[in-house]
């Protein structure tokens, strides 16, 4: 009996618990699809409105319909999926030699690859300004691609590679007995088999090129080649009250394509990545 | 993971002849990998290195060898005070997103167990600001912060009959907003990491304290909490790098103001570089943030359970 009320007392508590925490995730990104509906009258009648009067879409009409928008989405489009494109090529390879081959010190290097994770692109991007400046691929998607896949490429290995030992080892090794190549292995049963880690390690690096600020921010000065991270924030700095509604528009529909692709994989991605996390 | 354990026992060891034979040397597979990261973190490094021994500028390309640069930066009076809000900033965010993010694990798994309704929707919700780009990130709490009518809390607050909080200007109040949207977009990772943690406890463990008459305080101090400890540890440390490294959340956010309220060390570099020009001091403040980066890592390799098959 006493046990039962317990309980019932602490589901309460949960469910307050749950209650604040949920208001408390939910609220910033309500009060940003709300301020993105209004017209430019309501904007200034706060949280009465928080449900518009008259709900208008003319504000995501505005921004989708400018180049400049149209223009930000579609290089963050090229951007990160390029970049991610680049991971797998780079990352691929390297986890199934850190899966399967023996070599000395294996396990030092794969600390090395996390030591890379932690390193803020901040300090390398110090000098690499200056390279990038002088063989000229600033304002080039092609430098700032390979500046992603560096950041990137650590983390996919590290991820890969955990898909990658989940796959018995019995059968690449009897594929190698009947005479099969390594390549043939990797090519033939790992990469088939992987097939889901491989999406998720492509959609977690989709998202961090989406996400990406500091290096394009420096890398990319002309504005018909900048993703939607830089063009936000110059985009911020030009407005003023009157037009913040136009403002919550941008920044929902730059937001909006990160979070879609992380739900549509978001057991697998958490999977990899608390695998990850967890494991070291 | 652990299926990958029990392969990696189960499978045929052979001798290390056929070991040989089988897996020639794996150069060629690494080599994509050693190439990009050579070019585009090594040479770098190597270079930050060097240019902290300069008077380096951004402009310009007459540099010569010096120690005055690191003597000058490292003096700088103000860098003291840089040094005092990253602690905060880092140390609060840091505090609450593990504390939070325990909390949220803690009662999701209970409520799954006890089949209670919404614990998808919390911890969905909390993933989707953890996707949440750095830079929107900060425009969003910059609406929200607001204190003009459309400031999504304050209109909240007047409309509570709260008197209105200065967000953003009050440099007292600044450093506890830029902490409160770090904690929004931060704490679902600590929330995952925590949720696999306390899945992973063996339940005979709660069985056993119940039966001797623990209260749920009791279990979740002397099982949980003890349980918890190494993944509480490599959590906390890996999020303390994430958050100093934390620099487009501030910079759309705050920009670090008012004045020098919220300028945390990853600020500060990025505007001795890009806004003074000032390629050697930020070089020195690079390194700076490396050492403390590495050895928080150090720290987080000594805590990694020992003889795991690589």
């Amino acid at each position: 009996m006493i046990n039962s009320r317990q309980e019932r007392i602490g589901d309460l508590f949960s469910y307050l618990f749950m209650l604040i925490t949920f208001l408390f995730f939910a609220w910033p990104l309500v009060w940003l699809l709300s301020l993105a509906m209004r017209t430019r009258k309501e904007v200034f009648l706060g949280v009465s409105r928080l449900i518009p009067k008259s709900p208008t879409l003319d504000n995501f009409i505005a921004i989708l319909s400018s180049d400049k928008f149209a223009g930000y989405l579609w290089n963050a489009l090229i951007l990160s999926a390029s970049s991610a494109i680049g991971c797998l090529i780079v990352a691929l390879p390297a986890a199934y030699a850190f899966s399967r081959f023996p070599f000395r010190g294996k396990g030092p290097w794969m600390m090395v690859l996390l030591a890379f994770q932690m390193i803020s692109p901040l300090v390398i991007m110090v000098p690499l300004y200056r390279y990038m400046a002088k063989i000229g691929l600033t304002d080039s998607h092609f430098g700032a691609t390979m500046v992603y896949i560096a950041l990137a490429v650590p983390m996919v290995t590290w991820i890969l590679k955990g898909f990658i030992d989940g796959i018995p080892r019995s059968l690449d090794e009897a594929a190698l007995i009947d005479g099969c190549s390594h390549f043939g292995v990797f090519w033939r049963i790992i990469l088939p088999l992987a097939k889901p880690g491989i999406a998720s390690a492509f959609i977690i690096s989709v998202i961090a090129g989406w996400s990406q600020f500091l290096v394009p921010f420096l890398l990319i000065s002309k504005e018909a080649l900048m993703p939607i991270g830089v063009g936000i924030f110059q985009y911020a700095g030009t407005q003023n009250d009157s037009s913040i509604q136009l403002l919550a528009a941008a920044c929902l529909v730059s937001v909006v394509p990160a979070i879609v692709a992380f739900l549509s994989l978001q057991r697998l991605i958490l999977g990899a990545m608390t695998a990850g996390a967890v494991k070291g | 993971m652990t299926n990958l354990s029990i392969a990696a026992e189960t499978a045929p060891t052979g001798s290390r002849l056929a070991a040989r034979k089988f897996y020639p040397s794996p150069a060629p597979w690494l080599m994509p990998l050693i190439l990009v990261l050579g070019v585009f973190y090594l040479y770098p490094l190597i270079d930050v290195f060097r240019f902290a021994f300069t008077n380096i500028s951004l402009v310009g390309n007459d540099e010569e060898y010096t120690l005055r640069t690191i003597a000058n930066t490292l003096s700088k009076p103000e860098l003291l005070q840089i040094l005092w809000v990253t602690l905060i900033f880092t140390g609060s965010s840091v505090v609450a997103q593990q504390v939070l993010g325990l909390f949220i694990a803690q009662v999701v798994v209970r409520s799954e167990k006890r089949g209670l309704f919404g614990s998808t929707i919390v911890r969905t919700t909390a993933l989707v600001a953890w996707v949440v780009p750095g830079i929107a990130g900060g425009i969003i709490w910059k609406m929200l912060f607001n204190e003009a009518p459309f400031g999504g809390l304050n209109s909240l607050l007047r409309m509570l009959g709260a008197s209105p909080v200065q967000w953003l200007s009050d440099p007292n109040m600044v450093m506890w907003s830029v902490v409160i949207s770090n904690v929004w977009r931060g704490t679902a990772f600590s929330m995952v990491v925590m949720y696999a943690a306390i899945k992973a406890i063996d339940p005979e463990l709660y069985e056993a304290a119940e039966m001797d008459g623990a209260n749920p305080w009791q279990r979740l101090i002397f099982i949980t909490l003890p349980q918890l400890r190494a993944a509480i540890l490599v959590n906390m440390i890996l999020i303390t790098i994430q958050t100093l490294n934390t620099f487009d959340a501030i910079i759309s956010l705050t920009g670090g103001g008012p004045g020098r309220a919220t300028e945390v060390l990853s600020l500060y570099t990025f505007n001795v570089v890009f806004r003074n020009y000032d390629l050697a001091a930020g070089a020195v403040l690079s390194i700076l943030m490396l050492v403390i980066s590495l050895s928080l890592a150090l720290v987080y390799a000594r805590f990694l359970p020992k003889g795991e098959p690589v």
